[in-house]
């Protein structure tokens, strides 16, 4: 590999990390398996960028690396941890809007998605950064009608968890 | 608006806050080795292939099986070596041709399943391998009443005592028991294994699979 794609791509990682972070805060509990998987997540995303040709978005791309990444290749190290520092220091309000009561709701939302199963938790995020049928029963190899009646039975399960 | 709804809000309203992560230190990350679990199952296979190869290679060895060459049953040797031999080559093939199947870039379903598919022919070929020990065995022990000496003997002195079918009984026995043995002893250390490395793909891929029943 030269150095310019190197750069190339070093470059773009670092303009959209966030979502890379986005996953790994769903799918790890804890700072040190988030940075780990982070690392996995780039050592994939590095080996498969001589595939990326410019088609698609850096983080279309990106996020089905991603996600296959934390889904089926990364190899947990480190068991639970208590994550509420974690947690808050992440999904803390803007000061401006600032709501106790709402913090708290979102809170136990993170929590409850927290609970669900690796599968579950991939088609949440996909659903959370607005990503339609099509594209998550294509990232997932699942057909679209499926993947409808999966999101809404996660829809229930998630009402279940936070109102048993 | 559902739960998940008011969760898109938030989300979209308030872009999580990470420690950003630099790109000296990305640089850093893009040299270290993977852990993944495609690099463990290679690196895995690798050694199965190796020992195997190595056992097979230790049992041809000239001083090794030199009792063996001296019964002159070369006729069931050579043949027997080759195929172990041809056992090897096209595993090895089937397992390089379904590595380079893997990619992450596709989707998780079809990911799962190369990933599978590549560990199957290692499994494939450890139960193909175990058959041919255990046939091999069985068909060295025959020849081995046949031809060695002191076996011979040892028949002919049952017969001569009237405990011709206690001696044979005897044998096997001890042979089923020992097949049995082995068979138990690396039917467990696979699963221990692999059940350890590919409990939470099998459980991911099983319910993809159950998403579209």
């Amino acid at each position: 590999m030269s150095s310019s794609i190197e750069r190339s791509f070093v470059q773009q990682l670092q303009e959209n990390q966030n979502l890379i972070h986005k996953i790994c805060r769903l799918y790890t509990n804890n700072e040190d398996a988030h940075k780990d998987l982070f690392q996995e997540i780039t050592i994939q995303l590095w080996k498969a960028f001589p595939q990326f040709r410019g088609e698609a978005k850096f983080t279309t791309w990106a996020y089905r690396v991603a996600l296959n990444t934390a889904i089926t290749l990364y190899r947990k190290k480190t068991r639970t941890i208590n994550t509420i520092e974690f947690d808050s220091k992440i999904h803390r309000f803007n000061q401006d809007e600032y709501n106790y009561e709402e913090e708290e709701h979102i809170k136990l939302l993170y929590q409850a998605v927290q609970q669900l199963n690796d599968i579950e938790k991939a088609l949440v995020f996909m659903y959370l950064e607005d990503k339609d049928y099509t594209e998550i029963a294509q990232t997932l190899g699942i057909s679209e009608v499926n993947a409808r009646v999966k999101m809404n039975r996660i829809k229930s399960k998630l009402k279940k968890i936070l109102n048993p | 608006m559902d739960e998940l709804d008011k969760l898109k809000n938030h989300w979209k309203q308030n872009e999580p806050r990470f420690p950003q992560i630099s790109e000296k230190e990305i640089y850093g990350m893009l040299h270290k080795k993977s852990s993944s679990i495609v690099r463990w199952i290679l690196i895995i296979s690798i050694l199965e292939f190796v020992f195997q190869v190595a056992l097979t290679v230790l049992l041809n060895d000239n001083t090794g099986a030199q009792p063996l060459h001296d019964l002159n049953i070369d006729y069931i040797m050579i043949p027997m070596t080759v195929i172990g031999y041809g056992i090897i080559l096209y595993f090895v093939y089937v397992f390089y041709m379904r590595y380079k199947k893997i990619s992450a870039t596709d989707n998780v379903k079809t990911l799962m399943a190369n990933i599978l598919n590549t560990r199957k022919a290692v499994s494939n070929y450890i139960y193909t391998n175990l058959a041919f020990i255990i046939v091999s065995f069985v068909v060295l022990v025959f020849v081995l009443f046949n031809t060695d000496p002191d076996l011979i003997n040892a028949i002919q002195k049952s017969e001569a005592n009237g405990e011709k079918i206690t001696f044979y009984l005897t044998i096997f026995v001890f042979l089923v028991i020992c097949i049995a043995i082995f068979i138990v002893v690396v039917w467990l250390f696979y699963r221990l294994l692999y059940g350890f490395l590919l409990k939470r793909l099998n459980r991911n891929y099983d319910e993809l699979k159950k998403i579209d029943f």
